[in-house]
This record gives structure tokens, sequence and C-alpha cells, in this order.
């Protein structure tokens, strides 16, 4: 599968030896001293280059580690499946590490790991990512990696099927063989009508079974092309040096036409929608009440948020004193929102004490709802959801992956890798007044659904 | 399981093609009959590499002694204004727990956040989430150290690192509130045996270690219902002591700050004298045995494979790294090329293994679906086998080594792996040079070397298997390779 040819696999000659080694010093002292600075308010600088085929290239130098991040994210998820396929853009991030015009099945985590790094790929309903993390003298290496597959993915029949049945025992593993693992599921299926976001990104046994090496091709040619991702790159280069490096290796893999945006029209929810399951491993039942918000990066989203943390963010927070503390009620507890590019979910989820009534742990957290809703919370509530959430990210910033990982995320949802930097800022500036009001608009009867999980009962079990 | 107890490097392995694809794997029998041509992993060699191998230096924290003899290292990182404290509490862990209190170490950890003599659980909570810190402790089983972890921001530090302390110092232990938390952990207790991979550990552990405590790998309802408020302030007494500790600190602090601070907050801390005896090391089983745990409604198999094998200061550590990661420490590793990427039958197969005070399994396994349970088991097999009888090529040694070393790098992004490496340096007594002289220790590993461990460690004829699924399925299966015992998810003998 070739950009902007016949898509049949099969390798394709190129002239590596031309390819200039980088050479880095063999020994880099690193010690304390080298890095005592004043600390500033943690900000990550970039910059921003398209190359002509439309590949949005984000860099960010920082040689604070003598590491780097690589980070492809494609504008495609589970979202863009159609009926039928589902759990075929997860399948297709697998096939991506199945070999392409010089990498051959598998040689992508050796040539990373025998390296000193380490690489992942992951989807989720709106993206796709792929992302590495090497030692800064093989800055070649990665670059290279990620044009090779995004140029000519080579997929065979048996390593198609070796894939489908290793996505089965993913679904298996993470779903099937686990508590509540076919709980966000049945959520999802109830909470949403649109198709997109009705079916899981795991998709179904029956149509991993019955996804096809043509699906993967036409997949390939339609959303793996240069103008329909971001690049980003974070950590120990120069920024020169990088650019012409992206450039060599990417810039001439061809874009064609457009992928078709997915329709994403959500209908408003008009009642109350609710649904028991039963699961054979569960040990405690579990209440999940999800409420239909907006898509993330808005005023209202990041509102809920902060009304999540306030909720059961902590250990001081509301549910937590009230269902795990003061009444002992609940095992455990967590709310907040999804992050998705269209209607989102505000998702309470509770594990209750096998002795205690669901319908009062349930009508507890709708008085709790509704309190918020009348009252605003203390000023001490909204400060320390800022300080969690300002520390939260400083910690996350250590790592050259998860700022490459954010630059591509925020740019390919938002069309903003700022948002690495101001999201903060929009948290905020959250008030009391937002946070009362979003209660009162989201977090109604009619605009929510409820899933129960009760444990099966052990005489139904087979042996 | 604290980080400093395995040594926290990247080590990964990579195996030459001609090694694997000419080596014959032994078919299953469950799906060898298909016609077509096996998936297979493929080097094209065509990738533009450095041939060098980035070497670095980790960086080596100061160390201080308060006046009370506790021993402090920090490491001073001032990328981002976050300070991290860890206190290593090296004679409170759950390994010297008395047999029917299982359990205790952990709740001791657990419970000093449920009130101080100043401050109520809430209180605690509320004034810790207003600082946007986070502290905790707790003792993992097995493990012979309480770890005591306080971590936040570097602009309030003195706030909530004061508040830690109340909690390490002070803790009173309400009654009420051991009272909360035994039924929250009895809920746990039954809510973790809904998981496979809780009941594979279980057993394994049982298997391996028999009489020697770290058999133990949860509590039970009878050892949580028999904690009172003054057996947790007794080990808390006798064993939060500052003589064996280790106060490790990183991040945005200055160390001629610091240490008086330390020295005032901390320097009259006094604890018990009293030293800890370590049990007698654990015995490698003498036979094979299968314990299969039948586990209702399974779509899996949990396989796990092992026995007893090294300590943290073996002379054989260095060469059962290289070992471990050639045959399974990573995506790159033998197993999960076998058996993910050329048979389909899961999504992962690693091996690991645990070397600390005293030895510990090394350990190989993956999730499997139910119908290739002894495909699975057999290719587990064939892998060890092949690493004892068969010498790994020069290339394929050569880019292990490599990737090891290659891979320190990486740690430079995180000031708490880096502390990691400083404390696994202490804590075992190695040279004060240890880390710097690792790579070259990497290099030195033979073929010969990875041979002759793989047949002292990794002794098939006498591993303990544990298989948790559909029983009535795999059962015959199992029967195979040897005796089997079964159990229930309760953790009972079915006779």
């Amino acid at each position: 599968m070739r950009k902007g040819e016949n898509p049949l696999p099969g390798p394709r000659a190129r002239l590596l030896t031309l390819l200039a080694f980088t050479l880095i010093l063999p020994q880099i002292a690193w010690s304390g001293e080298a890095s005592i600075s004043q600390p500033a308010k943690p900000k990550v600088s970039f910059q921003e280059f398209t190359l002509k085929n439309g590949l949005r290239a984000i860099l960010s130098e920082d040689h604070a580690a003598p590491t780097y991040s690589i980070c492809v994210t494609y504008n495609v998820g589970s979202r863009d499946e159609r009926p039928g396929r589902t759990g075929f853009a997860h399948l297709f991030e697998h096939m991506m590490f199945q070999g392409s015009a010089n990498i051959g099945k598998g040689e992508h985590f050796i040539l990373i790991l025998n390296n000193g790094g380490s690489a992942n790929g992951t989807t989720n309903a709106d993206r796709t990512n792929y992302f590495e993390t090497l030692p800064a003298n093989q800055l070649e290496l990665g670059i290279f990696l990620e044009a090779d597959r995004m140029r000519a993915l080579d997929v065979t029949q048996v390593n198609f099927d070796n894939q489908r049945h290793t996505v089965q025992e993913e679904r298996r593993l993470n779903y099937d063989n686990r508590p509540y693992g076919r709980t966000a599921e049945t959520v999802l299926d109830t909470a949403y009508d649109n198709f997109a976001y009705k079916h899981s990104t795991i998709g179904s046994m029956e149509d991993l079974n019955a996804a096809s090496i043509d699906d993967a091709r036409a997949f390939f040619q339609t959303y793996y092309a240069p103008h329909n991702a971001v690049l980003s790159l974070v950590g120990d280069f120069q920024t020169e040096t990088a650019l012409a490096l992206i450039k060599k290796y990417f810039e001439s893999i061809p874009s064609e036409g457009s992928p078709p945006v997915p329709d994403m029209a959500e209908p408003e929810q008009t009642g109350e929608r609710r649904r028991n399951i039963e699961d054979a491993f569960a040990q405690a039942p579990r209440i999940d009440i999800v409420y239909k918000i907006k898509q993330g990066n808005t005023p209202d989203w990041y509102a809920l948020r902060v009304l999540g943390h306030i909720m059961a963010g902590d250990l001081s927070s509301r549910l937590y004193q009230k269902l795990v503390k003061e009444l002992e009620m609940v095992v455990s507890v967590s709310a907040g929102p999804d992050e998705r590019r269209g209607t989102s979910l505000f998702w309470v989820s509770l594990v209750v004490r096998p002795d205690k009534s669901l319908q009062e742990v349930e009508r507890l957290v709708y008085e709790e709802i509704e309190r918020l809703k009348k009252e605003p919370p203390a000023q001490w509530e909204l400060d320390k959801v800022r300080m969690k959430l300002k520390r939260q990210q400083a910690q996350e910033l250590y790592s050259t992956r998860s700022r490459a990982n954010s630059l591509g995320h925020y740019a390919v949802y938002y069309n903003d890798p700022n948002l690495i930097n101001s999201a903060l800022d929009k948290i905020a500036e959250v008030t009391k007044a937002d946070l009362q009001r979003v209660a009162d608009t989201y977090l109604t009867e009619s605009n929510r659904t409820v899933v129960t999980t009760l444990p099966k009962s052990k005489a139904d079990q087979k042996r | 399981m604290s980080p400093f107890q395995r040594p926290v490097i990247r080590l990964v392995s990579l195996l030459a093609l001609t090694t694997w694809i000419t080596v014959p794997l032994l078919v299953s029998g469950q799906e060898g009959s298909s016609s077509v041509s096996p998936s297979k992993v493929e080097r094209k060699n065509k990738a533009p590499l450095s041939t060098e191998t980035l070497r670095v230096h980790l960086p080596k924290p100061v160390e201080a002694k308060l006046a009370n003899g506790l021993m402090v290292l920090i490491l001073e990182d001032h990328r981002l204004p976050n300070v991290l404290v860890e206190l290593h509490l090296r004679r409170a862990g759950a390994l010297f727990e008395p047999d029917n209190l299982s359990g205790l170490a952990s709740a001791t950890a657990q419970m000093l956040r449920e009130g101080t003599h100043q401050r109520s659980s809430r209180q605690i909570a509320e004034e810790l989430d207003r600082l946007g810190a986070s502290v905790g402790a707790g003792s993992s089983f097995g493990s012979t150290e309480t770890v005591f972890t306080a971590s936040g921001l570097s602009e309030n530090f003195d706030g909530w690192f004061a508040v830690g302390l109340d909690i390490l110092l002070h803790p009173s232990f309400p009654a009420a509130e051991l009272n909360q938390f035994k039924e929250r952990t009895k809920v746990q207790l039954r809510q973790q045996r809904a998981s496979s991979g809780f009941l594979a550990g279980e057993r394994f552990n049982r298997a391996v270690f028999g009489g020697h405590p770290a058999a133990v790998v949860a509590a039970t309802l009878e050892s949580i219902n028999a904690l009172t408020p003054d057996l947790l302030t007794k080990w808390h007494r006798e064993k939060y002591s500052p003589r064996d500790a280790l106060l490790a600190v990183a991040g945005d602090v200055s160390p001629a700050e610091l240490i008086p601070k330390l020295e005032k907050s901390l320097g009259n801390w006094r604890g018990a004298r009293r030293s800890q005896r370590m049990p007698p090391n654990p015995a490698p089983a003498a036979t094979r045995k299968i314990y299969l745990v039948e586990r209702p409604n399974s779509v899996q198999t949990t396989l796990t494979v092992g026995n007893i094998a090294i300590d943290r200061r073996s002379e054989d550590f260095v060469p059962m790294v290289v070992m471990n990661h050639l045959l399974g420490g990573s995506a790159a590793g033998r197993l999960f090329l076998n058996l993910r990427e050329e048979k389909g039958y899961t999504y992962g197969a690693y091996s690991n293994f645990t070397a600390l005070q005293y030895p510990g399994p090394w350990r190989a396994g993956a999730d499997v679906r139910t119908d290739v349970t002894e495909g699975a088991l057999t290719e587990l097999f064939n892998e060890i086998r092949r690493i004892r009888e068969s010498k790994a090529s020069e290339t394929e040694l050569a880019e292990t080594k490599r990737s090891v070393v290659a891979g320190f790098a990486l740690s430079l992004e995180q000031p708490a792996r880096l502390l990691a490496f400083a404390l696994t340096r202490k804590f075992y007594n190695l040279p004060d040079d240890y880390w710097d002289n690792y790579p070259a220790k990497i290099d030195a590993v033979t073929a010969e070397d990875i041979q002759r461990v793989a047949r002292k460690y990794l002794n098939p004829e006498a591993m303990q298997i544990v298989a948790v699924g559909d029983g009535r399925k795999i059962k015959p299966a199992l029967e195979k390779f040897g005796t089997i015992e079964v159990y229930d998810t309760e953790g009972k003998r079915i006779p």
C-alpha cells in the first residue's frame, strides 16, 4: 500500500546508503549542576511548520535530558468506522507495526527497543496516535520509522489474521474476562444515538472477524495521509536539523483527496434512559450515571471538569466523604467528563457495597447534585482543584512523550497546540456561577443515562 | 512493590532473523493444522541507525546523615517546581508480620492518614488537597519495608511536608476509622478474587515460596478482623524507626536549605532499637507441579510458570538481567515474538524476575484464549528449553546489551527514576560507582553467561505452573504437563 499508487503490498527500493548518520558525542555528562536554574512557570515553547504535502509539524526543543519523543497523531478514530466494522481503527493501528516498505513485521518494536527506546500506538474514538521515545542520537531513526509507514504500509493476509487474533485477545483480556468489562460499552450504547460514539473502540468479535485486508488498504488510503496527521517532536535536538530530516522523509509522501468528515450530530436526549446488566465476574454492584455534555475545550466542559473534581476527585471531595466515609455505602466513586471532539459524557461511577441499597445510593448522588445547583461551592474547593491540576501538569511535563502526545492531541482535536499551556488558564477562569450553571444545564434527569451492573448470582454460573 | 527493589532500567532484547526463524518451533496441535504459512517476524535492516551508543552518567544525590542517624539522599533538579519525598522504613515491611496478622503493615501505613493527635481524617484530607499534595504510605506483601511518600509543588513544600510529618510521626489510629477501614478492606478482598491475575499471583506465590512469608499476597477476612488500634500503635512504635531508614528527596529543593529543615523536624525522632531477622531463604521446589484455579465463565487462561531464582546481590544478577530481557523482557523478546507476533495466542507474553534481599522467582506468563492453553504452555516451555540448550547469536547478544545500556538515557527524563537508582545502590550496599560501571558489566556478559544462568535458574522439570481459567475445558490439556492440584476462586483446594 503506497500513497498515490496502486494499493498493492510490496517493498520498495530506497537509497539508504545516502543517509547521513548523526554522530552524537559518545559520552554525555549530565549532573545536577548542569540543570540548576530558577524554576519558572512551566511553559512548553514550540514552533510550527507545514510541509508542502500538508503535514503539520510541531517542534519543541528541550535539552534537559539526552532524549526525544516523536508522536504522529492521525485524524481518525473509531468514530470514523461504519456499521459492521466496529473495532477497525484499532485493528488497523496494530497493522502499522506489521511492516512497511523498509521495515519488516515486528521490526519496528525491535529497532526501537533495541536502541534503548520505547514505543506504542493508541486508538480512541477521535484519533489514533503512534509514539516513540529514543536517546537523542537516534533522531533519524524515529523520523524514518514514522515516515516509512505513512508512505507505504506492507500488509499481508497472514499478518492481518495474526493481529486480528491479537486484538481479539486484547478484547478478552480487557473486556470479556474481567469484572465490569462490559459496563462502559453498555453505557455508550445506551446513552448515544449516533453510531459514531455509540459503539466501543475495541469493537465486537463479530466485526473483527469480518474485517478484511481490503478494508485495511482502503482505510490506509483514506485516512493515513500527511494532510490528515500532525507530527510532534519534543526533546534534545536542533530544530533546524530535525526539520530537515522531517522534510527529507515526509515531504514527498503524496496527499490526495480529503477524508470524509463524520456526521457527529447527536440528537438531544428527552428522557432518562436505564439499563441493567449482569456481570459474571463482578463481586459488588456498580452504578454508572452519565450525562451528555458539550465537547472538550469549551467553557462548559472546563467547568464540568472542575465540578467533577469537587464531587469525587480526591479524598476530601463531597461524594467520597459522604458515601464512602460517612455513610459507608460505597466502595469507590469517581466523577468527571470524558474528553471528546463531539458530544461528551459526564460520568459518575460508583461501586456499591453488596449489602447496600442501590436506589438509596443513587438518590444520594442526585441529592448532592441538587445541592450543587442551589448553593455555590466553597472557595477552598475551587482553589484546591486549580492547585491539583497545576501540580498534575507540572508532573506530566517531565516526560517528552507526554508533551509530544499533548501537542498532537490539542492540534488534532482543537487545532490549537498551545492548549498545552493555556488549558490551565481556562480551568482557572471557571467561576462558582459557572459551576452552578453547568450543573443546572447538564446534570438533569431527562439528560441522564443510568446503567447498573449487577453480580450474576453464583447459582446461575456454570462450573 | 517499591521502585527501588528492582532496577529501573530498560532492558530489551533483539533476535536476529536467522536465529528466530530457522529454529523449528513445535506446533501445539491446537491450531497447527492450518495450511497457511504462519505470520513471521522479519528484519529488513534498512532503517538509519546511529551506531554510537549514547552513554550517560546518572547524577549522584547529595548524602547527609541527621543527628538521629537518619540517612538522607537529595537529588537536586530544578526543571519543574515539584518535590518528591520518599521515606523507606526498612524494617517495617509486611514480610515481618505475624502469621495471623497478614495486612498489619499495610493497614498501619494506610491508617496514618486517618487521624493524628492534632488532626482528624477529614482535616488531613482537606489540608493536603488544598495544597495539591499527595501523601500516603504502603507496604506490599513480601516487602521488607514500608514506604512513606509525600509529593507536591515546591511553592508550598513547607506546608504539605509538615502535615506529612504529623501523619508519619503522630498517628492516633482512631478506633472508628479503623473499623471503617476494615469494612472497606473486606470488600476489596472480595473484589480482588474476581481478577484472574490476582488468583494466578496468589497461587503462584504459594507454590514457589512454600513456607516462606512471601507466599502470602493478601490479607484474609480473619486477619483483617483481628486488627485493633493497639496492634497498629505497637507496630508503628516498634517498626517505624530512623535506624536503617532512608529518606530520599528529589526535585526543586536546595540541599543547603533543606538539610537544616530536616534536622529541625526529624532530628529528634527516635525509634525503637529492635533489630529484625530475615526469615530463612525460600528453597526452589524439587518437582514440577500444576495448579489449576477453576474460574467459572473464563474466556482466557491466565498462565504463569516459574521458579525461585536469585536475590539482588547475587553475582549472577547482571547476566540474569540480560538473559531475561532477551527471553521475555519486552515486545522484542522471544516470548512476545513467538506467542503473539507469530502464533496470535495472546495480547502479550513476557517474563520477569524479582530479586530482593532474599531470592525471588523468575516467571513467564500470558493470558491466552481458552482453546490454545496447551499450545501456549508448549511454546513457553519451548522457549525456556531453547535458551537453555542453544547459545544466543553474537548479533542477538550484542543488540540486547546495547539496548540495556542505551536505555539509561531515558531515565534522565524523570527525577523519580534517578532517585530509584540511587536508592537501589544504598539499599543493597552497592559501591558508589555501581551505576557508572554498570554498562561495562552489561557489556561483559557473554552468550555462555546467558546460557549458564538460564540452565542454572530456569528449571523446566521443577517449574511451578499456574493456570487460571475454565477448568472443565483446560484440565485435559494441563494433565499432559504433570500432576494437577485444583483450587476454587476462594483459594480452597478441590479434591
